[in-house]
């Protein structure tokens, strides 16, 4: 055997005892208790580390003594707090005598916590003794002689309930009562419990014994499992030897703090705009139909105004202020195109339905206000608005969303300029080299586009949606040169990223499936 | 917006041209002509050959079925639309249509035509329903706008007159039922009369068509005579006729059937309407008609919009390929839209055809070249700045919808009736789940608690967001503003933890705070501050209330703070740098 590598696997407990038999003359044998002592172990750390090193084999088992033990039931414990049968009945039975009652054994089963066994068992005892009689009609009666028995349970009730006892440790006549009043099989009722208490003496073995001897020679260097501030101030750290580690095992869990993924996502797509020159726009969540549609172009029978596609706002349930002039100039628009060079819509717009106030429904919305805002020109802008959408909560549409969006403003912006812009949010975002480019519809752009890009990992995917801002959006809100309105649909990458596959687990309530998305982008 | 559901080899005999037919098209080649009518294939049946395919132009009924499709595929392929003969000008009509008086109280418009020759096959059939099902419930906003009967010609003596009647002078037996039922009835028992009945509610008087022997043809827009107006496979003759509000989209829905019909074969001949007073285009109007006006666009607006440098000849093309009749002069063209659409609104409609005509694919894109400083919002750097404190501050970052139920943000928070309590509320509810806006983040936080006991413990929880709270002051009835709230759950956590939180996150975004107690039902007594800034108040802080955690039916201590990040970023000087 290795015994420094036996060593330097010892736990601490371990070498106090190899350390505690060494240091005696070869050969020497202790018990538990005078190993516990020598040691200075408690009991519970002496029987670990005796255990260890038994299954170790550095220590062996040279006597085995077995020793009766007396202790106390929980019956023995009640006799104890209150008095056993046998003393119960001599004094009922004293009892009567003073007061002239006749008492019969029904009278004492009558007494409280007596039960028909206990008595008979307790009359038969002092019958014996002679210190009751029975006479006629079945009374009890003393006769005035004590009963040994009630003494010596009584003492025996005292004194063991203080701690156990070794049988041996009691006079022959106490050891008598002992036996006949304990636990055996076939009658559990008893007061006192004797158990075999094995003790074991302990030798070193052969291995224990180079061990010990190495132990002892490096000797001054305790080992210590901890460095602490008070070893590194007295450098006492250097007569100290630090235990070994299993530093194969999984280490325990803890919590961190860290953010959650899909903020993390579209962190890194906010970090990637604002790189691109992108300034940030924020809106409001209740917004007039006004902003979200009206001044979109889209006319207010459109379908998606209807009841069943945007949730209107109970209280109150109109904006208090209209929007001039832009309210005005839209509203013509709409009607018959005005200036704009559009036929507009033909059909009566209705000024109160735009002050209905709405939960925002597309992020586009925060893009009109800020072209009615004086943008700068040339102007990047984006936002990342959260939108709500009437529809059945599943897989694939959840009630709130984010929607990255913006716009992008120049004299020479044109539809060629647009394809290049979405070129560059596929290279950007989504690291694609492929794009298509599709034609697409949206009510406030002409010409509209839909990107379409092969994702290094998803392969062909839609990305985003974009168009020109139609002359009916821009003009009226005061913007004459030509706007890009773009918007990217990054679900589904945010899904991947997550290792979610449904859309409403991106806003999961599982803290543990939080805790444990790695977000890899 | 329109998904319809067609066929391959229905598809492919109407694409079907002088150069012969063009059978087997392979899912890629119909994806690259999609392009030409913002489809998308959305499913692929190969076995029956059912093409599912989404329409995404809402200003497009005109491509909402199969025949619309192969229209602009063959236009392409032809380079030309080929003129439709019925709607010329001088073409004698041998139908006649009388519209009574006083129409216009209740749907004033009709236009009609009738179609010989094309004999119906069940494929036919089954897109013939589907296009006056589209056209009637999207174009005609569930037939209140515009609703279509088709019929069988040889049971109709002509004239048709269109007029009112009282609702229980006329009877006749409505497509799905056996026996005769007066108007009224129909509106009260049959499945349509139910479902269309409202568009004409609050009239006396009720729209009918009739021939000229009295027998009704239908009930517009409820329901057809089963007797003349349930048309089988099998039919060759059909009177189909349109009504509704809105004369122009009443001309557009019949010039796109009649089209249909005529490329599947049919011969349309128009019918005459003849209205008591005048309308838009005249007192006597023949239907179909080409009610389209040219527009004439300078070539310079074209290219410019589209960035590249494109001449009358090739700009020609690419509308007439696309199905404009074009005339194209020095600098500019005058187009007009064939008869069958009604959406050229701005010349930067036939600027997007002239790009999808020649294919997107054809314009190289150009890099932005616009210099611009990117950058974000004061909040934004606000919110920023928290979350990355809070992380280090060792709290998992959290999201959370907006919007929500009263029963998570009032009732379980104890905070029903109170000011605390108040809340955007949504009016038209689906579900009380997503019924009103969070205007606090703590039972936000909450949730998430609430669902993670068996998730190791210590929990730390923190989210920043937007919220709705109510003002009355305000114009829209409530301020959106960004708040950052935190939670911390652990059998033993207790007010001074969060404090500490607090206490840190205020020194490294430099604002002095205070605190004072506040009474707040969510909070236990004694044990919640109000966050003071300058004076104001902006956020709260406490141990959760037992009875709110019970409510949640969370049973560990939650301790939490809620900030308002809006309110923070404008109030409270920086505290002066110690260095």
């Amino acid at each position: 055997m290795d015994i420094s590598a036996v060593i330097d696997s010892l736990h601490p407990l371990e070498i106090k005892v190899l350390t505690t038999l060494g240091a005696r003359p070869p050969g020497t044998a202790l018990d538990s208790e005078q190993l516990a002592a020598a040691a200075e172990l408690d009991p519970s750390q002496l029987s670990m580390a005796v255990e260890w090193l038994l299954a170790k084999s550095l220590i062996a088992v040279q006597t085995e003594t077995v020793t009766p033990i007396v202790s106390l039931t929980k019956i023995g414990e009640e006799y104890y707090q209150t008095a056993s049968p046998l003393e119960r009945v001599l004094a009922a039975a004293r009892e009567a005598i003073g007061t002239g009652k006749r008492l019969t054994i029904p009278d004492l089963q009558g007494q409280g916590g007596l039960d028909p066994s206990d008595v008979s068992k307790a009359v038969g005892r002092l019958k014996k003794e002679g210190a009751v009689l029975i006479i006629q009609g079945g009374c009890i009666e003393t006769t005035g002689r004590p009963s040994p028995t009630v003494e010596i349970l009584r003492t025996l009730l005292q004194q063991i309930h203080e701690s156990w006892k070794e049988l041996k440790s009691f006079t022959e006549t106490h050891r008598q009562v002992i036996e006949d009043f304990a636990v055996k099989r076939g009658n559990a009722k008893e007061p006192f419990r004797v158990d075999e208490r094995v003790t074991r003496s302990f030798i070193l073995s052969t291995d224990g014994g180079g061990a010990a001897e190495q132990l002892l020679k490096q000797g001054v260097a305790e080992e210590v499992s901890q460095l602490t501030p008070d070893l590194l101030k007295d450098g006492s750290w250097r007569q100290k030897r630090f235990r070994k580690y299993t530093i194969s095992l999984r280490p325990p869990r803890i919590g961190t703090g860290k953010k959650h993924p899909y903020r993390e996502f579209l962190d890194t797509v906010k970090a990637k705009l604002v790189s691109m020159g992108f300034q940030e726009m924020r809106g409001v969540l209740v917004e007039t139909e006004f902003w979200d549609m009206d001044a979109l172009f889209m006319p207010q029978f459109h379908p998606a105004r209807d009841i069943h596609d945007v949730y209107f706002v109970k209280k109150p349930s109109h904006a208090t202020v209209a929007d001039e002039p832009f309210l005005s100039r839209v509203a013509k628009v709409h009607e018959n195109g005005a200036e704009t060079g559009s036929t507009g819509w033909g059909y009566s717009f209705d000024i109160h339905r735009a002050k209905r106030l709405v939960l925002r429904s597309q992020g586009t919305a925060v893009s009109a206000r800020t072209l009615a805002a004086s943008p700068d020109i040339p102007g990047k802008y984006f936002s990342i608005a959260r939108c709500f959408r009437y529809d059945q909560v599943d897989a694939t549409h959840a009630t709130d969303f984010f929607q990255v969006e913006g716009i992008v403003l120049g004299e020479d912006i044109n539809f060629r300029m647009l394809l290049g812009l979405l070129n560059l949010f596929a290279r950007e975002v989504a690291q694609a080299k492929e794009v298509k480019f599709l034609p697409a519809y949206f009510p406030f752009t002409e010409p509209s586009v839909e990107l379409h890009v092969r994702h290094p990992r998803l392969g062909w995917m839609e990305l985003g949606g974009a168009g020109l801002f139609r002359p009916e959006v821009t003009l009226p809100l005061g913007v004459t040169v030509p706007v890009i309105a773009w918007g990217l649909g990054l679900d589904r990458m945010a899904m991947v990223a997550l290792g979610v596959h449904d859309i409403r687990e991106l806003f999961t309530d599982n803290l543990e499936l939080i805790r444990t998305a790695r977000g890899l982008f | 917006m329109p998904t319809i559901i067609i066929f391959q080899d229905d598809l492919e005999s109407l694409l079907t041209t002088d150069r012969g037919a063009d059978r087997g098209i392979t899912t890629a080649q119909l994806e690259e002509w999609l392009m030409l009518v913002k489809g998308e294939l959305k499913g692929n049946n190969p076995e029956t050959g059912e093409l599912r395919i989404e329409l995404q132009d809402s200003n497009r009924p005109d491509l909402w079925c199969c025949e619309g499709i192969a229209r602009q595929i063959r236009i392409k392929q032809q380079g030309r639309l080929k003129p439709y003969s019925f709607f010329a000008e001088k073409l004698k009509s041998p139908h006649h249509l009388i519209v009574k008086p006083d129409m216009e109280q209740v749907r004033p418009y009709v236009a009609a035509c009738t179609a010989k020759g094309y004999r119906v096959t069940e494929k036919g059939l089954a897109q013939l329903i589907q296009t006056q099902e589209k056209l009637a419930d999207i174009f005609g906003r569930k037939r209140k706008t515009v609703s279509i009967g088709i019929y069988q010609l040889q049971n109709i003596i002509f004239p048709v007159t269109y007029e009112l009647v009282k609702p229980d002078d006329v009877r006749f037996t409505p497509l799905g039922m056996e026996t005769t039922m007066t108007l009224s009835e129909i509106l009260m028992v049959h499945p349509k009369g139910l479902e269309y009945g409202p568009i004409l509610a609050g009239n006396s008087l009720l729209p009918i068509l009739r021939d000229a022997k009295d027998q009704p043809l239908s009930f517009p827009p409820i329901i057809n005579s089963r007797e003349i107006g349930e048309v089988r496979v099998g039919d060759e003759e059909f009177f189909v006729e349109v009504t509704g509000t809105d004369l122009s989209m009443v001309i557009l829905s019949l010039n796109i059937f009649a089209a249909n019909l005529a490329d599947r074969g049919a011969t349309i001949d128009p019918v005459e309407i003849h209205y008591p007073t005048d309308t838009m285009p005249g007192r006597l109007i023949k239907t179909p008609q080409d009610f389209g006006k040219p527009k004439t666009i300078q070539i310079k607006a074209i290219e410019q919009a589209l960035g590249q440098g494109l001449s009358e000849a090739v700009v020609k093309q690419a509308l007439e390929s696309y199905g404009y009749s074009v005339s194209a002069e020095k600098g500019s063209v005058a187009v007009k839209l064939p008869p069958y659409r009604h959406d050229l609104m701005h010349t930067m409609d036939v600027v997007e055809d002239v790009a999808i005509s020649r294919g997107y694919a054809e314009f190289t894109p150009v890099m932005p070249t616009q210099f611009t400083v990117g950058g974000l919002s004061v909040i934004e750097q606000m919110s920023d700045r928290s979350r990355e404190l809070m992380v280090g501050l060792g709290f998992q970052e959290i999201i959370s919808n907006i919007l929500g139920s009263p029963d998570h943000y009032a009732r379980r928070m104890r905070l029903e009736g109170t000011e605390w309590g108040r809340m955007v509320e949504v009016d038209n509810v689906m579900s009380l789940s997503f019924s009103c806006l969070r205007q606090w983040m703590l039972p936000s936080l909450l949730r998430i608690e609430a669902a993670s006991s068996r998730a190791f413990y210590p929990h730390r929880l923190f989210e920043a967001g937007d919220v709705a709270i109510p003002d009355g002051t305000h114009e829209l009835g409530s301020r959106t503003e960004t708040v950052l709230g935190a939670l911390i759950a652990h059998a033993t956590t207790h007010f001074s933890e969060i404090h500490s939180c607090l206490d840190v996150l205020f020194y490294y975004l430099s604002k002095e705070y205070s605190l004072e107690p506040v009474q707040h039902s969510s909070f236990l007594e004694g044990r919640a501050g109000r966050v003071l800034v300058s004076g104001k108040p902006i956020g709260v802080i406490g141990e959760v209330h037992p009875e709110v955690l019970e409510r949640w039916q969370i049973a560990m201590p939650v301790v939490a703070l809620d900030v308002n990040l809006s309110q923070l970023a404008t109030l409270g000087k920086g505290v002066s740098s110690s260095s």
